[in-house]
């Protein structure tokens, strides 16, 4: 029997500065083990438990896109684990197990016109979907590509190296915008649920994938289902305190259903027929 | 029905010689505190109505470490701590903590990963029951489908039968200690009519009846009832009914340091009763007060547990009753469910 709980040992290659306040920092992490890496296979969308020895564990979606022979992680200082995380130099050794949960459902994915919404900093999962779309040896599999990206001013935007090269792509629409207007910003202003209804086209047989805080989500689904978004074709995936990320240690439930196993992605449909609680 | 019948003087050699070869796991009484441990010898062996703390520490521990970390020169070294494969007996089981490693066995076992540490366990250890002839007044495991006399989870089970016992073989895997009840003799019609008379007067005298038909469905449309602000005031959220109870199984992933090089990574019980349960670094936590809370317990019991694994996670031990600081009792709480 495999244990689940035993941390694969990896290396941290790399720590990029994310923002201005540098709260959130990207780790790089290479596998001590490579024949693990192999077999850690993961989809877009899906996160792993990032291990801190002597410090505790925490659930952290996947940054990087499967098409990346790397694994990524972008981590916001919140708590004791990513607190000793972002305290972490070059060269330091952390465990990471994984990687878990249902990920994107890239099968759907692919057959309709996708819209993503991102605000702040839950874009990292989002942003291991656009890099995994835009890869050369997918692009052609699927359809429209439509990124709308919010964050509270230029200097919070995530993935700004990314954002440049994906502007210089026309196989890709990124509108980035911010809350309020800032010196020296000459793109768009205003909130992400704005911004779709001047760009959403041929919505019922479209995608739209909204990851943020969870105020953001609760304004943003009316507005995608009266711009006629079907409920099963809006996309969110959930945050929850997680311990095991395997359905078992019992906290991350909502009714019946496993954040960590279950999702984290679900459909407003599947939302709908679940108990508020989250 | 196949079993052995002996004199109850002659329990002491059979679980002695079981010590011999086995580790033994039994209910003991340690200062005033009836639990289940390991004993040297029968003499510790402690029956009581029914110990204040479950078997369900002997297979899932209230904390055991998972693996060993250790720093050395710029690399860490990590080393799983392996149940051992040794064969255990856990003797005097009643028959609903039984049922309840057959509940926690669903959890730990089904989907893509395993929770090696209770499986192993599980799986190397005999369960011997000790079937339940006076009920307490708050017992009510036949309100849940169970039996004072249930064999479900169990591999052998022992009757008193007042002079004597009778050992019953339940399970193919209870077969494997044959070898040590071979020299007792086989039970006879009699002996058998006789447990099957206890059996019958046990389960009458089962004082509490819930009917609690299609509580799963009644549940479906009960996450917002103003039942749940009602029945939670009283709760202190001290997390006991949880602790006692042999169908809690949720767990928290923790660290401990030893030297600034060296520490463990162990699991320890959690309780849904608590807000830190479920607080997240956000700060955000989807069951901020006691109303949720306690409505998570009900629910994952009744509801949601039933939903994932066709079973109620509830045995009907009563420890959540009996124990409660409040008096809070959740055979009233299941009549004000199915009352709705």
């Amino acid at each position: 029997m495999l244990n689940p709980y035993i941390p694969n040992l990896t290396v941290i290659k790399k720590i990029t500065q994310e923002n201005d306040l540098n709260d959130i920092k990207t780790f790089k992490l290479a596998f001590n083990n490579p024949s693990k890496f192999r077999d850690f296979k993961y989809r877009c969308g899906q996160f792993a438990e990032l291990s801190l020895f002597g410090v505790g564990e925490c659930p952290i979606g996947i940054a990087s896109s499967p098409s990346d022979n790397f694994l990524e992680f972008t981590v916001k200082k919140v708590g004791m684990v990513t607190t000793a995380l972002h305290n972490c130099e070059e060269g330091e050794i952390i465990g990471v197990r994984g990687p878990y949960g249902n990920g994107w459902p890239s099968e759907r994915l692919e057959s309709h016109d996708i819209f993503i919404l991102g605000g702040g900093f839950a874009f990292t999962t989002l942003r291991s979907l656009i890099k995994y779309i835009l890869h050369e040896e997918n692009r052609a599999k699927f359809s429209k590509l439509c990124v709308i990206y919010g964050a509270r001013d230029p200097g919070e935007l995530l993935y700004k190296y990314d954002l440049r090269t994906w502007a210089t792509r026309d196989d890709i629409q990124v509108i980035p915008t911010i809350d309020r207007a800032s010196n020296g910003w000459v793109g768009r202003v205003g909130f992400p649920n704005q911004i779709i209804k001047e760009v959403a086209s041929d919505t019922e047989n479209s995608l739209a994938i909204i990851c943020g805080p969870p105020i953001m989500i609760r304004f943003t689904i009316p507005i995608l289902v009266k711009l006629g978004f079907p409920p099963k074709n809006i996309l969110t995936s959930l945050e929850m305190r997680m311990k095991c990320g395997i359905g078992t240690c019992g906290r991350c439930n909502i009714g019946n259903k496993f954040v960590c196993k279950d999702g984290p992605v679900f459909s407003y449909k599947e939302l709908q027929n679940m108990p508020k609680e989250h | 029905m196949k079993g052995r019948i002996f004199d109850k003087a002659r329990l002491s050699e059979f679980i002695d010689d079981l010590i011999k070869k086995r580790k033994i796991y039994a209910p003991i009484n340690k200062d005033g505190l009836t639990c289940f441990s390991e004993i040297k010898s029968s003499s510790e062996i402690y029956f009581d109505f029914q110990s204040k703390l479950s078997s369900k520490e002997i297979l899932f521990p209230r904390c055991e470490t998972l693996f060993t970390y250790k720093r050395v020169d710029g690399d860490v070294k990590l080393e799983e701590i392996k149940v051992k494969d040794e064969e255990s007996v856990l003797f005097g089981v009643p028959p609903c903590e039984a049922r309840g490693f057959i509940l926690i066995d669903k959890a730990f076992s089904s989907g893509e990963f395993q929770d090696v540490y209770y499986l192993r366990r599980r799986e190397n250890t005999i369960i011997i029951g000790k079937s339940c002839q006076y009920p307490r007044n708050t017992c009510f495991c036949t309100s849940v489908g169970g039996s004072p006399f249930g064999r479900e989870g169990v591999d052998l089970l022992l009757h008193d039968l007042g002079e004597k016992y009778l050992l019953e073989l339940v399970s193919k895997k209870g077969e494997k200690l044959i070898d040590y009840i071979q020299k007792y003799e086989n039970a006879t019609e009699t002996d058998i009519k006789m447990v099957q008379r206890i059996e019958k007067v046990a389960k009458e005298s089962m004082k509490t009846r819930l009917e609690l038909k299609n509580i799963e469905e009644k549940l479906d449309n009960m996450f917002e009832d103003p039942l749940w602000k009602i029945i939670y005031q009283k709760c202190v959220g001290c997390g006991v009914c949880t602790y006692l109870c042999p169908t809690c199984y949720c767990f928290d992933v923790v660290n401990e340091q030893i030297t600034p090089s060296e520490g463990k990574r162990i699991r320890i019980w959690d309780s849904c009763q608590f807000p830190l349960f479920t607080l997240q670094g956000s700060g955000e936590n989807p069951r901020p007060t006691g109303k949720e809370r306690m409505r998570q317990r009900m629910m994952h019991k009744f509801n949601y547990y039933p939903k994932n694994y066709d079973d109620i996670a509830c045995v009907g031990c009563g420890r959540c009753i009996r124990e409660c600081p409040v008096n809070l009792d959740i055979r009233e709480v299941l009549k004000k469910i199915m009352a709705q």
